[in-house]
């Protein structure tokens, strides 16, 4: 009898001992969550801003109790922008376990797509890529924004619709529009076949493209290429400080266009680098500059005061803003995956956060002025088309809402093989 | 019976360190965001510590071994600081994000070095964070961000660089610590601090 009690009362020891161990490694179990961004290489202009808003943005959400009660642990480097650099940022990424990895560049992130695919990592970038929305074959590749083909489109649509019917020659002739980006960068060129059958669609002439690097400061042998085709408007792809060179040589030398801009090339630096050349200048916009006053982005604004003190608030844009949509669909998706029963803190479970997470996601709104956000199993465009706005008067105005899915219902849904907007 | 007894008591007197192990892990003053002290955060040293000289070899050059690339000599640096730690509990320092500035205008890096140093309450440490640019990157900041300033005072990019890879591991050219945020935690209580400082 005595000796059962005290059997009973050492298991009882045991059980407190082994208890106390393991209860104290899953309490300090985290979710690890990697970061591969530029603040020192050829997009750092834009880069460095949306590294420092993640970052912030993980702390935030760290101090609302993370996901449902765990803790993400992020982890993050600067790859300079050099594709091989960011192959071996993200294998060490993996290695340490991360469960979703936030990227940055079209170049790295497409490269890195059949890995991310072979390795089922849910990859959130701030590549807007629309090559990389189609889930058939990049099913683990994600972002909150409207995609560059989709914000091309919806630049020129808006010029289309609110610029052109202004000009001296609507009615007369043909709209002529041209493109500057830099040929041989992925981000650049992504957009450059939806904008040209954007442009067959609403029935522009196409002038010859200009091939602007993302590091130019001169642009003028460009811009005279540009005077003979007298192009209307000009598309320019690349990010703010190559563009603000363009848009100031354009107008010093008197070209007349108009120009509409995708996201990393309209920012709040645009004006304060281009000055009155900036005048005019419409842009694509997948969410709010930094401290419009939208929703969330007080959340947005206070933690950059008290996240990256150091940093003064004047010097933060609207990228920092794209950094928090990336971060709050990453948010949502493991919220959702995790209330789901998914084990979120594992190895191998980016299968599961995208099923019962991602893409479980219908209409979802992050505020900061972004779409709605919906993802499905067939389809990763998260938004159905983009505000798009000017730089008029020394502040930024809304010029129209477009949306592509409900003017063009039919092309939406088709790929680019048929003719439609699906896909690239 | 005294087997027993002592049985019991050895058995007791295991229950007592679990709990008690449980128990010492709490300080007896609870962080919060209003007893939460700053830090003191000083710059102790900074070194080089690693010279390969300044080099440039652009991508159509072959090299001995290996594949071609725009490639740069390499510019470690070395930063040591001491943070004193005023108050009553121990905190734990988990990140320094920071940007290095050359020549008082020229942002060439942002980083950010993440850890779990604890410093003792009443107590400071020394902790040491390496970074490096290379030729190449700082070439990059130079095209890029740094590009205004450099039309502005009508420098050239390569005798910039030249005269950084020789002048800053010599103490001549100007480097600062800028844009710092200092991440401490101390129970449910996370605090930053910006931090500024010119290194040489």
């Amino acid at each position: 009898m005595k000796k059962s009690m005290f059997a009973r009362l050492g298991v009882l020891f045991l059980s407190v001992v082994l208890l106390a161990a393991f209860g104290t490694v899953a309490a300090a179990k985290d979710i690890r969550v990697g970061g591969i961004m530029d603040t020192t290489g050829a997009t750092s202009d834009v880069g460095k801003d949306y590294a420092i808003g993640m970052a912030d943005a993980f702390k935030y959400i760290n101090s609302q109790g993370g996901v449902n009660g765990k803790k993400i642990k992020y982890t993050w480097f600067d790859y300079g922008y050099r594709i091989p650099e960011a192959i071996t940022k993200y294998k060490m990424l993996k290695r340490i376990g991360a469960v979703a990895i936030m990227g940055w560049g079209t170049g790295d992130t497409e490269a890195l797509s059949p890995t991310v695919n072979k390795d089922k990592i849910p990859y959130v970038s701030a590549s807007y890529s629309a090559h990389l929305t189609n889930p058939a074959k990049t099913p683990y590749n994600l972002f909150f924004s409207s995609d560059y083909s989709t914000n091309a489109r919806c630049c020129l649509t808006a010029w289309f619709d609110k610029k052109w019917p202004n000009h001296p020659d609507f009615g007369k002739r043909k709209p002529r529009m041209a493109c500057c980006y830099q040929f041989s960068s992925p981000y650049c060129s992504a957009p450059i076949n939806a904008i040209k059958n954007q442009a067959k669609l609403l029935g522009f002439e196409i002038g010859p493209d200009q091939d602007v690097n993302l590091m130019a400061l001169d642009t003028k042998s460009q811009i005279m290429a540009l005077k003979a085709f007298k192009p209307d408007v000009v598309w320019h792809g690349n990010t703010v400080m190559s563009v603000a060179a363009t848009i100031r040589d354009a107008y010093a030398l008197g070209l007349g266009a108009a120009w509409i801009i995708d996201n990393w090339g309209f920012d709040e630096n645009l004006p304060r680098l281009a000055g009155e050349a900036a005048e005019g200048a419409m842009g694509a916009t997948p969410c709010a500059f930094f401290g419009q006053n939208v929703k969330n982005m007080d959340l947005v604004v206070t933690s950059a005061e008290k996240y990256s003190p150091g940093v003064p608030l004047g010097k933060r844009t609207i990228h920092t803003v794209q950094a928090w949509g990336d971060a709050l669909v990453l948010w949502e998706a493991l919220k959702r995956a995790d209330a789901a029963g998914v084990d979120i803190t594992k190895k191998g479970s980016g299968p599961a956060i995208m099923k019962k997470g991602f893409e479980t996601m219908r209409n979802f709104d992050i505020g900061l002025g972004a779409a709605p956000i919906s993802y499905t199993a067939t389809d990763h465009r998260p938004a159905t088309g983009c505000r798009v706005q000017e730089w008029k008067g020394g502040k930024f105005e809304v010029v129209e809402d477009v949306n592509l899915k409900k003017r063009w219902p039919d092309l939406w849904e088709k790929s680019e093989k048929e003719g439609g907007f699906f896909g690239y | 019976m005294k087997k027993s007894l002592i049985l019991l008591i050895a058995l007791l007197f295991g229950f007592g360190l679990v709990f008690s192990s449980c128990v010492t892990t709490d300080t007896p003053v609870k962080p919060n965001n209003s007893n939460f002290v700053a830090p003191k955060i000083e710059l102790a040293g900074f070194e080089v510590p690693q010279y390969d000289g300044y080099w440039y070899i652009a991508k159509t050059v072959k090299p001995t071994k290996g594949e071609a690339g725009d490639r740069g000599a390499f510019l470690p640096m070395t930063f040591t600081f001491k943070i004193t730690n005023p108050n009553v509990y121990p905190i734990n320092l988990e990140e320094i994000k920071y940007s290095v500035v050359f020549d008082k205008s020229f942002m060439v890096m942002t980083t950010s070095d993440q850890m779990s140093n604890w410093i003792p309450a009443g107590m400071a440490d020394e902790v040491k964070v390496t970074t490096l640019v290379t030729v190449r990157s700082a070439l990059a900041c130079l095209l890029v961000p740094g590009s205004v300033e450099m039309k502005k005072r009508g420098w050239e990019n390569w005798s910039t660089l030249e005269k950084w890879w020789k002048g800053i591991p010599e103490g001549t050219v100007p480097v600062t610590l800028a844009e710092c945020g200092f991440t401490f935690t101390a129970g449910d209580v996370t605090m930053v601090y910006p931090y500024r400082v010119d290194v040489q």
